[in-house]
């Protein structure tokens, strides 16, 4: 079995892991960080398990762990440094989650998103949600709370 | 669900690396994995089971955009983000940067390359009909170093089919600097947003000194053939002025050849209606962009 090293949320792993184990199942069974979540098993359709690849949202489910050898991974549980982000913390302010499933996929999403467009339109913000599903909110509160961590870092 | 066991994952730095590295296995026991936004569904379902994964991520040499001289050749590794986003994709590249952009979503844009694309070739995809409708050139490599080039024409047979064969790397895509002042563009439409294509259309037009049209490609993609070319269309759009009349003439044309199927998505009527009016928006659009 090969021996991979990567950085997760800052920190150093060096892990020896199957061919064939899930990035997103090393995440959360390997390193108990269950922040990522699994929403759609294998299609590759619900965003829940997005994580940032060297800075970049992709999904977990779709990457084997070896594929992450050398690289550096940020989840859910490593964006929060010290206090919310704006970003969560427009979240909280809108009641832009109700059950939670979806949110940390969609704050790894939205968070690259806005690094590259600080200041999106409405129609932006839709755009760039498409890749996460969310059952319970309806998108709106998510889309104001987006718009709303544009404006609070951007002013 | 998650894959079969698999024996084998390489890392490959260079062409001719990741083709030892193939030709290791008996054919068809080990594959390439580019982004995988298409081969880790089909990993984790086990359509495929892979004893052994190259990986191309670490190639640079399969990786860009080079725009030299007014013709265009792009890496097989490089991703739909940078096509979406690069500014060498003008006029008669236009379709590409419209496909790209459109393709699924951020995540899947961020990691899936035109190469995965137009090697797997599924039957509802966009990369492929634009590759058919801009009239581009697949360059591929054999394990023994010899190199060939195939245009899209022959090179996508079917759903799933590709004339690669198991032990080639598709290395680049590549087009000819276009004659006179040429323009493309591509427009799908899917259940949701930026869903697979239920139909979409690509459009390459080339306008002469007079203004008429000199060169017309036409494709659909989703079709149950895959992408395919509408040569009514093409037909039609040659040397007309590229009115909104012609442009509809010729749509009319491509919808009433089309080959057409039914099923939980649309039915047969229903996609000839799509090709009409996708068809007629995207061919005003590249008629725009060749003029400009
Ligand atoms: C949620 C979601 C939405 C999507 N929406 C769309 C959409 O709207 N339109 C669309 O067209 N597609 C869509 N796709 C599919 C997507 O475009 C895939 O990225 C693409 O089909 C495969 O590219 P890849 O780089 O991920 O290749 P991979 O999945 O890694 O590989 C695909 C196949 O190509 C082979 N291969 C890859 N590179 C090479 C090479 N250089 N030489 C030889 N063989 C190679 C692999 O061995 C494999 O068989 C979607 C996918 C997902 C998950
Ligand atoms: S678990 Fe649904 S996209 Fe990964
Ligand atoms: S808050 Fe429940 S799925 Fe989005």
């Amino acid at each position: 079995m090969p021996t991979i090293n990567v950085t997760v949320n800052g920190e150093r792993y060096e892990e020896t892991v199957p061919e064939r184990l899930l990035l997103s199942d090393f995440l959360r069974e390997r390193l108990s960080l269950t922040g990522t979540h699994i929403g759609c098993t294998y299609e590759g359709v619900c965003g829940a398990c997005t994580i940032h690849l060297d800075g970049e949202a992709v999904k977990s489910c779709l990457m084997l762990a070896v594929q992450a050898d050398g690289h550096a991974i940020t989840t859910i549980e490593g964006l929060r440094d010290g206090s919310l982000t704006p970003l969560q913390a427009a979240f909280k302010a809108n009641h832009a989650l109700q059950c939670g499933f979806c949110t940390p996929g969609i704050l790894m999403n939205m968070t690259e998103f806005l690094e590259k467009n600080p200041n999106p339109t409405d129609e932006e913000i839709r755009h760039g949600l498409v890749g996460n599903l969310c059952r319970c909110t309806g998108y709106v509160h998510i889309v104001k709370a987006v718009r709303e961590a544009a404006q609070s870092t951007t002013r | 669900m998650f894959p079969a066991k698999i024996e084998k994952y390489v890392r490959p730095q260079s062409i001719a690396e990741a083709l030892a590295a193939l030709g290791e296995f008996e054919e068809g026991d080990a594959m390439f994995l580019a982004g995988g936004q298409s081969a880790m569904q089909a990993i984790k379902s086990r359509m495929l089971r892979p004893e052994c994964i190259v990986d191309l991520q670490n190639i640079s040499e399969l990786k860009g955009i080079d725009a030299a001289a007014g013709g265009l050749r792009i890496g097989a590794m490089t991703r739909y983000v940078e096509i979406a986003q690069s500014a060498a994709l003008n006029g008669a590249f236009a379709a590409l940067a419209d496909a790209a952009a459109r393709v699924g979503d951020r995540q899947v844009r961020n990691r899936g390359t035109i190469g995965g694309s137009v090697c797997w070739n599924y039957m509802a995809s966009c990369m492929p009909a634009v590759v058919l409708g801009t009239n581009g050139t697949m360059n591929l490599t054999a394990a023994n170093g010899g190199e060939r080039s195939i245009a899209a024409d022959d090179f996508f047979l079917g759903p799933l089919e590709t004339a690669r064969e198991d032990t080639e790397i598709l290395t680049s895509v590549s087009w000819d600097a276009p004659v006179s002042k040429t323009g493309s563009a591509y427009k799908k439409w899917g259940l949701v947003t930026d869903a697979l294509p239920v139909v979409g259309v690509c459009v390459r037009v080339s306008v002469g000194g007079d203004g008429t049209c000199s060169d017309a490609r036409v494709s659909i993609s989703g079709l149950a053939g895959g992408g395919e070319r509408a040569p009514a269309a093409e037909t039609a759009l040659l040397g007309s002025d590229g009115s909104t009349a012609a442009i509809a003439k010729a749509m009319d044309a491509a919808a009433e050849a089309a080959d057409t199927h039914s099923d939980m998505s649309a039915d047969a009527d229903y996609r000839r209606q799509l090709i009409r009016n996708l068809g007629r928006e995207v061919a005003a659009s590249a008629f725009a962009r060749a003029r400009t």
